[in-house]
């Protein structure tokens, strides 16, 4: 079942230089239920296996029992952290495999909703990766933007983490009064506590022992696994979805990709820092230029898109998230298959742990910022 | 509050009505002594407790424990009870009367240096014992057999895996700490603990002018050894468990916790003592003793050790709550490669340093040593020439530090860094509405 | 193992190092936020303390907040506004809702008709995922989700909500501080 040979007789337990060891699904550092199975030699890990499944809930099953509209909810609890921008992977691919018009308001909103999004997942990101490697104040700093957001949120949405956030055809609702002076607030108070987290860990010489050189991918390895995303870009390759094929209102945003160049943790830590900045600059630009008008389109009462298949994938925090699509019709979908960018992200942890010490490990799922309920739908 | 000053005098009569002068000196007083000093520690251990979940909560902007008594005080007496009501639990096949004994050791260990740190002058020291340095060092290395005893113990691969790790950290920070004492030891002359805070007082002198260095490797060497952050990978993660002590749970657990604590205290103790004066505070004498208010000049002097030794506490706090921390290699490599070359250059450079000065002193007419009769009192000039040997080790230690790490591939990760290179790709097309295509899906539903 | 070509570091960078210049500013800005929790009042743009104290202080919920199903009643007439429409139910992915419809005899326009109105509304809570979508079916402005999110009961059977409980709500029990 599993690559990693696991000794059993007595003699080869004790003649092995090996231990095995088992990081299992209940275990502080792995960002959910992940159960890695390592093979040591010592302190070094030569082999390393992931078991996967402790959170599968069958959810791309459960979608061909559902109504389109039905299916929403779902779709947040994949990768709840990225609640928003889940939603908008399916709601784009319902819309754009039926043909309707979504108002400009309603893609400005869902470029500034989903940006906002992006900060969040970036800072918990940042938080649990600086906990695991040990800077525990980091994690209640972020946690404390974070809560920012949350609040626009909830009061955008009704909810905080899984909002349900976009109906096809635009937004349940428009923006409540005071987005626009919340959003302002929160973009006005962000760079600073940026500038606070890059000063604690930044050029701090542990940090900096702890990430640079550890985990390195080149490039052309990260194409080859099917990377997306800053685990990606961290390695120089230049791939932005919002940029090669654009979607909401980023075709008409201004704004620079981060990339970076040796494709370790620390140049990972850098390109997610800096894609927070990137995004607040979206923000900004989204908010002071908010066209008006209606946030719906014109949706028919049944949603039956056209029989066929359709795959749309849209730049979420952790890489390409995508939704293909087969529609035979009628109410249901046929099939819905998940594009998960933490499982295929997830595939690089063997060829990037192998060679590094226990303690790395940790840092190297932290930096791949994996969320279980992808991996596992 | 003069009733309470003239308390010891009134004991002291009270009790020499029943006892012999002999018993009430050596026997009884003592263990008032003991009895204070024990019931001190325990409190300031509890409190250094919430002290710490205060001050991270601080840090973090948050408030901290707030529930259980105003402002939280009550927490660690309610931290206490619950520990002492937890289920207590040996693992299967554990080592049982080792399992049972571990944790005791480890908090004898810790209490017992109390014996001779100096908290104040006269009654405020239980013994001043001659080789109090020694004692010290001595006892505090027993620790390191409780960690290694738990982790056997306990019959589990994680836990003696993380103990071996632990007690091989604790052990390679205890050469460095053993050898930055003996820089301040030259100026002070003696290995008794009161007789090292009398060489600073008489002199109105910190030994920290003398041996900036000294302190720091002591301070960073005491971090280490007491598994504090950035030094606490064995406690943390260590082969994903909590160390030593994972398989202790309940009461046992809490005096793993409190020898930790207690531990923590001890090295803020000795390096108060050795390196910022101790209990000796500018005219504090002049003030109180000098006018026969005994009681009073001990217990300021009490209050003024505590004080400082408080701050070093907070030290403990702030490092541990701003730090990650370090992986296991590079623990090693710093006690090994820089806590030591270190050492040894700051004992090279104070033996260079107290050689100059007596070389000095008479010749043409420059005095530099006063006497020697508590520690190495030095004339002003002399005081000049030291504090200039202490900051010429700065640099010296820092050179050699570099040359001797030169190939290290940590050393120059700064440099490493460039910007991330912002780049702006081009833009592609919107994506399009696409045209049902029916050829494709041939097994859906009709 | 160096992965990128070092540099020679420079004597200033040699001294920063030794001096340990990077770790004594991470060290100023938690010093920074340690004086500030005493003194500072702005816990959002300064470094005072942002913690909320519940339950003594209540939290602030949005309006539009997904919590706690009510029916709502007619104001004027106290009858529920529910018409039985079973929306609610049809648009639940999860299928919590239960709309148990009954007929009654009314006179209309001098015609005795049958009408169907409300007999038993069951909404299982434990099985909700508070999407909301029960509350966007509603015609008639319902079925609510309102700010109420404590919802925790002692038992499986708390959680199954009937008409009573959803009409008159929950009530908050007010902590005593």
């Amino acid at each position: 079942m599993h690559q990693v040979e696991i000794a059993t007789t007595q003699q080869a337990l004790l003649d092995a230089p090996q231990m095995t060891l088992n990081m299992g699904p209940q275990h502080p550092s792995t960002h959910g239920v992940l159960r890695v199975i390592l093979k040591l030699d010592g302190e070094t890990v030569i082999d390393l296996d992931c078991d996967i499944g402790y959170l599968h809930r069958g959810m791309e099953k459960i979608a061909e029992n559902r109504m389109y509209a039905m299916i929403a909810p779902y779709w947040d609890r994949l990768d709840y952290i990225a609640a928003v921008s889940n939603g908008l992977v399916w709601v784009e691919t319902v819309e754009q495999m039926m043909g309707l018009d979504v108002p400009k308001r309603a893609h400005y909103l869902r470029t500034i909703l989903t940006e906002l999004n992006r900060i969040a997942s970036h800072l918990l990101w940042l938080g649990t990766h600086a906990l695991d490697i040990g800077a525990v104040t980091i994690l209640l700093w972020a946690f404390r933007e974070r809560e920012e957001i949350l609040k626009i949120f909830e009061r955008q949405f009704g909810a905080r983490l899984t909002c349900h956030a976009w109906r096809v055809g635009g937004m349940p609702n428009d923006a409540y009064d005071g987005f626009a002076s919340d959003v302002v607030r929160f973009t006005d108070n962000f760079p600073n506590r940026l500038d606070e987290y890059e000063t604690v860990l930044n050029e701090n010489r542990i940090w900096l022992s702890r990430t640079v050189g550890v985990g390195v991918i080149s490039g052309e390895d990260a194409i080859a696994i099917g990377l997306s995303g800053p685990a990606l870009r961290g390695s120089g390759v230049a791939w932005d979805i919002r940029k090669s094929r654009p979607y909401a209102a980023y075709a008409d945003m201004d704004f620079e990709v981060p990339l970076g160049e040796n494709g370790d943790t620390y140049d990972r830590y850098l390109v997610r820092m800096e894609e927070m900045r990137q995004s607040l600059r979206i923000i900004k630009q989204a908010i002071a230029n908010l066209p008006d008008g209606p946030v719906n389109a014109k949706v028919p009462k049944l949603i039956k898109p056209p029989v066929g298949d359709y795959y749309h994938s849209i730049e979420g925090p952790k890489g390409e998230i995508g939704c293909y699509l087969v529609s035979d019709g009628t109410q249901q979908p046929w099939r819905m298959r998940v594009r998960p960018p933490c499982f295929i992200n997830l595939q690089a942890l063997k060829k990037l742990s192998i060679g590094h010490l226990v303690a790395d490990v940790v840092a190297i799922i932290g930096t791949l910022d994996i969320v279980l309920g992808e991996i596992d739908r | 509050m003069l009733a309470f000053l003239a308390a010891p005098n009134i004991i002291n009569d009270l009790l020499l009505k029943f006892f012999s002068e002999q018993m009430v000196n050596y026997v009884i007083w003592p263990f008032i002594q003991v009895g204070a000093v024990v019931t001190i520690t325990a409190g300031w251990v509890a409190y250094a407790t919430y002290l710490e979940r205060k001050i991270s909560a601080f840090i973090q902007a948050r408030l901290g424990p707030m529930r259980v008594g105003p402002w939280g005080l009550l927490q660690p007496i309610a931290d206490g009870l619950k520990l002492l009501v937890k289920e207590d639990f040996i693992p299967e096949n554990a080592d049982r009367w080792v399992f049972f004994v571990a944790p005791y050791i480890a908090v004898v260990a810790a209490f017992v240096v109390m014996a001779v740190v100096p908290f104040g002058p006269d009654w405020a020291v239980i013994t001043d014992v001659n080789i109090g340095v020694l004692f010290v060092l001595a006892v505090s290395s027993v620790g390191v057999l409780a960690l290694i005893l738990a982790g056997w113990s306990s019959n589990s691969k994680y836990a003696l895996l993380g103990a071996l790790r632990s007690s091989a950290q604790m052990v390679s920070y205890e050469v460095s700490m053993g050898l930055a004492i003996i820089g301040a030891l030259m100026f002070a002359r003696t290995l008794s603990l009161s007789g090292i805070v009398n060489a600073q007082g008489s002199d109105s002198i910190w030994f920290l002018l003398y041996q900036p260095i000294g302190f720091v490797i002591f301070l960073i060497s005491g971090i280490a050894e007491n598994n504090r952050a950035p030094f606490d990978l064995p406690e943390a993660e260590s082969e994903l468990v909590a160390g030593f002590h994972t398989e202790y749970s309940g009461f046992r657990w809490s005096l793993f916790f409190m020898a930790e604590y207690a531990a923590m205290v001890v090295v803020t103790a000795v390096a108060t003592t050795l390196y910022l004066g101790g209990w000796y505070f500018p005219f504090v004498y002049r003030l109180t003793e000098a006018k026969g208010y005994h009681t009073a000049y001990v217990v300021i002097s009490l209050i003024v050790f505590l004080a400082k030794a408080g701050l070093l506490l907070y030290l403990y706090f702030w490092l541990r709550w701003t730090l990650p921390r370090f992986r296991y290699d590079q623990l090693m490599d710093l006690g090994w490669k820089w806590m030591l070359p270190a050492a040894l250059v700051n004992i090279v450079v104070s033996a260079l340093g107290v050689g100059t000065l007596q070389g000095l002193d008479g010749w043409r007419g420059i005095d530099t040593i006063r006497s020697v009769t508590s520690g190495l009192g030095l004339t002003p000039t002399g005081k000049a020439i030291a504090i200039g040997f202490g900051v010429g080790n700065l640099f010296l230690t820092a050179a050699i530090l570099s040359l001797i790490n030169w190939r290290s591939r940590d050393f120059n990760l700064k440099k490493q860094r460039s910007k991330i290179r912002l780049v702006d790709l081009p833009k592609g097309k919107p994506a399009v509405t696409p045209v049902a295509s029916s050829d494709i899906v041939s097994e859906a539903r009709p | 193992m160096p992965l990128v070509p070092v540099p020679k570091p420079t004597l200033v960078h040699k001294l920063k190092r030794f001096f340990m210049v990077d770790l004594l500013k991470g060290l100023g800005l938690t010093l920074k936020f340690n004086v500030g929790a005493l003194t500072d009042r702005d816990s959002v743009a300064g470094k005072g303390i942002y913690t909320e104290q519940y339950p003594k202080v209540r939290p602030d919920v949005a309006p539009r907040f997904h919590g706690a199903p009510r029916l709502n009643m007619d104001p004027e007439t106290h009858d529920t506004l529910c018409i039985a429409c079973n929306l609610c139910a049809l648009a639940c992915p999860e299928d919590c809702i239960d709309v148990i419809p009954m007929d009654v005899e009314v006179v209309v326009a001098g015609k005795p008709r049958r009408k169907k109105v409300l007999d038993e509304f069951i909404f299982d809570t434990s099985r909700c995922m508070f999407c909301a979508l029960c509350q966007e079916a509603c015609p008639t402005y319902c079925l609510e989700l309102t700010q109420d999110f404590e919802l925790a009961t002692y038992s499986r059977a708390g959680f199954v909500w009937n008409r009573e409980m959803l009409e008159q709500g929950r009530e908050t029990v007010k902590y005593e501080s």
